[in-house]
């Protein structure tokens, strides 16, 4: 088992950051193209949420990330921050579904991460804050 | 961003990765620009794109009811496999077409 905790400023400029490290952190594992590009939709998904969501676009709140895996190549990645908390989360994973229009979000961002991952958890509390629980396991390297 | 205008078709060039932050340095631009050259195609190419999310999705459906609203076609171009994957996502390609690079 091997894992890693980052924080990070809640500025957009970190989406790319945060994922970029995501893919360096589980270059062991050999990933294939396809896994690294949708372990790194999901890193920004779940960041671009706490940042835009979590905390109002607040460039000076905190973001976590932390990124483990296991010899069998399975991921866990948790993704968490601190802020306003999901008041629906059964309305917020509906595709399509944003509370930001005015902002050109597409609603897709929980559809994505899902779609993406084996296994997907929302936790969140009312002004407490939210953390993205995802698994995803990776083929087997050769 | 390189932005290109021949007759009446403008193409904007998207940068490497199109995300939030990314988005947010040339949203305005291609806002103002569609407004004010009134194109009558707006061609948003992907070929040197390396990352989309679900903000992409956004913008593009945004510039799709922003040209819509000014009698304007809306295509997309370049698109490799992971951009078409997320797209699909959203059902944009109901709307919004695909044209093959020259």
């Amino acid at each position: 088992m091997n894992k890693v905790t980052l924080k990070f400023k809640s500025r957009m400029e970190n989406e790319s950051f945060a994922r970029i490290t995501a893919c360096a952190f589980l270059s062991p594992l050999n990933p294939t193209i396809e896994e690294m590009m949708e372990i790194k939709t999901i890193v920004s998904e779940a960041v671009t949420n706490a940042i835009l969501h979590g905390y109002d676009s607040n460039p000076n709140k905190l973001v976590k990330l932390e990124i483990g895996y296991d010899d069998n190549g399975c991921v866990t990645m948790i993704i968490s921050d601190s802020g306003n908390g999901i008041e629906d989360i059964r309305q917020a994973m509906e595709p399509l579904y944003t509370s930001k229009a005015e902002l050109e979000r597409s609603g897709m961002g929980m559809t994505i991460m899902q779609t993406f991952s084996d296994s997907f958890d929302v936790i969140s509390r009312l002004k407490e804050g939210t953390s993205v629980v995802v698994q995803k396991q990776l083929q087997k390297s050769k | 961003m390189r932005v290109e205008k021949k007759k009446d078709v403008l193409t904007f060039y998207l940068n490497e990765d199109v995300d939030d932050y990314q988005i947010s340095l040339i949203k305005e631009e291609c806002i103002r620009l569609i407004d004010s050259v009134h194109p009558a195609k707006v061609i948003l190419d992907f070929t040197d794109v390396s990352f989309v999310d679900s903000t992409g999705i956004g913008f593009v459906l945004a510039r799709y009811k922003q040209c819509a609203s000014n009698q304007c076609e809306l295509v997309l171009r370049g698109l490799n496999q992971h951009h078409r994957v997320i797209f699909a996502m959203s059902g944009l390609f109901h709307l919004i077409k695909e044209e093959a690079c020259l």
